[in-house]
């Protein structure tokens, strides 16, 4: 088990170009193309041998400075 | 936090990460006013665990130079581990009580080993809510031991001062009873030095409530967008 978990790991940093995200995504106004969910990101990021970033959000921003 | 919308931070993010988002609480009404939101910018291994954290908004620069430790660190760790996932894990733990020591001039010994986890919904480790609803546990950061002894004085206070005036800033207790200070991203490289490659549904609730002061409501849940007045092309929406 471990073995895998670090065979994930190990495969994620191996540079590739960014390709056409295959996912639905969408960079809602900042710079970053974001998946609907975590496990496809976990997927997309397995298959283009990357890491996987998650925001955590909370509340409903009022002042768009806040992100 | 602009810095998602700063372009060398978008060029890095989309290189080296698959990006997603979730929600984990949600605003209180005091008066007639919202109040709390916040975000925290977790960078995992494609199994979810976490290698790094960056609490609370940031600015551009600083958001960089925190990716960039995640894929400089993650290199470094894959070579010194050989293919071992406990070294691996441990070589990461070691490298965030470093980056606490450069950063404020604080030790904390790295717990380069786990304990046990709860066996499921009805262990006696599993934390619970007063309706019986198992939450995310509050994960116990290592003690600060206190100052690099290997600094100077003078280098020591400079660290601290520059800890000071980071967003989160705060004092906290170390051994001996000294008082240090610190900020959000010390408490969370103090957190990872013992909890880094743990899954991030054991982490978020200890960086939510302990690190940023929110109240988690929810388990994280799946939203349409993370930021309500744009759609997902970034088209700025009416209220």
């Amino acid at each position: 088990m471990k073995r895998l978990v670090y065979g994930l790991v190990v495969t994620a940093l191996v540079a590739v170009p960014a390709t056409a995200q295959e996912k639905k995504s969408g960079c809602f106004g900042t710079r970053v193309t974001f998946l609907d969910t975590p496990k496809e990101a976990a997927e997309l990021a397995i298959k283009q041998e990357k890491l996987v970033f998650v925001l955590h959000v909370s509340g409903n921003f009022e002042d768009p400075r806040e992100t | 936090m602009s810095a998602l919308a700063d372009k060398d931070v978008g060029r890095f993010l989309n290189e080296h990460f698959v990006s997603s988002f979730q929600k984990v609480g949600t605003f209180k009404i005091v008066g007639n006013q919202k109040q709390g939101g916040n975000v925290a910018s977790y960078f995992l291994a494609p199994d979810g665990r976490v290698l790094h954290v960056v609490p609370g908004p940031v600015d551009a620069g600083t958001f960089l130079r925190e990716a960039k430790w995640v894929v400089d660190t993650t290199r470094e760790a894959m070579t010194a581990s050989k293919g071992d996932g406990a070294k691996f894990k441990g070589a990461f733990r070691t490298a965030h009580a470093e980056k606490l020591k450069s950063e404020t001039g604080l030790s904390v010994e790295a717990i380069t080993w786990d304990p046990p986890e709860s066996q499921g919904e009805n262990d006696a480790l599993t934390f619970r809510d007063p309706t019986g609803r198992s939450l995310a546990p509050k994960l116990p950061p290592p003690p600060i031991d206190g100052p690099d002894v290997r600094l100077s004085d003078a280098e020591f206070n400079k660290r601290q001062q520059a800890a000071n005036a980071a967003p989160g800033n705060r004092m906290m207790d170390a051994k001996g009873g000294r008082r240090v200070a610190v900020n959000n991203q010390a408490i969370a490289d103090q957190l990872l030095a013992a909890h880094a490659m743990v899954k991030i549904e054991r982490v978020y609730g200890t960086v939510f409530e302990n690190i940023l002061g929110e109240k988690v409501s929810t388990k994280p849940v799946e939203i349409a967008t993370p930021f309500p007045w744009v759609d997902r092309e970034g088209n700025k929406l009416s209220k």
